[in-house]
């Protein structure tokens, strides 16, 4: 073997124990942490919208927003205080498995998701932080099918400091 | 922390349907806040809350630090009886947990 081979393949080596150890640290696994087992660490980390829900709800083509009746705030689309902003969703949809709540302009867009069974309807009903004017958007998945919709709410006094 | 903070569960039956509402105390600290000497308040919140049904799981909801302090949910369970047992246990980051439980009316 050549001498520049052998250095090749040190520095793969290398490469590929540094990215591994960074992935593992991604994960959180470094991190000690207690009975955390089902709760998705990744998409709560998530800062963007979009990778919140690809980690969450995985990729699907958006059916429709119509089925999907959300409210965020009181009256609808204002809050005085952010720091707890009430939210209600609201949908004809059968067979949820699946539903997220995620503020666009939150540190952590994602705020909650909820994992229903066929003994839980909605409306549902919550309150969340919501940092400053944003959109709020609220996702179902059913049958495979994501159903999205969003409202514009606006925050006199912001809720994450 | 001067009062004993405690979390409040209610369970009705409403046209055939168990419409449950739930208020759990917590001050679900998000890890960006500072307290008065301008130090970051540690984060502290509720990450995973479950519901049973008479021994039957049928909701789970998990957190994030977006939830507001104290956190408040209602949601409702097809069909139901009155004195149906429903019992909620919750989980913070820091490894605490709660339970609370109520009867159906």
């Amino acid at each position: 073997m050549s001498k520049t081979d052998q250095q090749r393949r040190t520095i793969l080596k290398g490469a590929i124990s540094a990215s591994t150890l960074a992935l593992v640290a991604a994960s959180g696994l470094i991190v000690p942490q207690r009975l955390l087992a089902h709760w998705p660490t990744d998409a709560f980390n998530s800062e963007t919208v979009e990778d919140a829900l690809l980690s969450l709800v995985g990729q699907a083509e958006i059916a429709s927003d119509k089925a999907l009746n959300f409210k965020v705030g009181s009256p609808p689309s204002y809050a005085v205080n952010g720091a707890s902003v009430p939210v209600a969703i609201e949908s004809n949809l059968e067979n949820i498995e699946r539903i997220a709540v995620l503020v666009e302009k939150n540190p952590f867009p994602l705020a909650m998701s909820f994992d229903l069974t066929p003994a839980a309807i909605l409306p549902f009903k919550s309150m969340i932080k919501i940092r400053e004017d944003s959109q709020v958007i609220a996702i179902i998945r059913a049958e495979g099918k994501l159903y999205k919709t969003s409202r514009f709410v606006e925050v006199d006094i912001g809720g994450c400091g | 922390m001067g009062l004993v903070s405690k979390d409040r569960i209610r369970a009705k039956l409403k046209k055939g349907n168990t419409s449950v509402r739930l208020l759990l105390a917590h001050p679900m600290h998000t890890g960006r806040a500072k307290n008065k000497e301008g130090v970051l308040i540690p984060a502290e919140f509720i990450q995973d809350i479950r519901c049973w049904r008479n021994e039957e799981e049928v909701l789970t909801i998990k957190c994030g630090t977006a939830t507001a302090r104290n956190p408040y949910f209602s949601f409702q369970l097809v069909g139901g009886e009155s004195n149906d047992l429903i019992e909620i246990r919750w989980v913070d980051n820091m490894g605490a947990k709660g339970l609370t439980e109520t009867r159906v009316k």
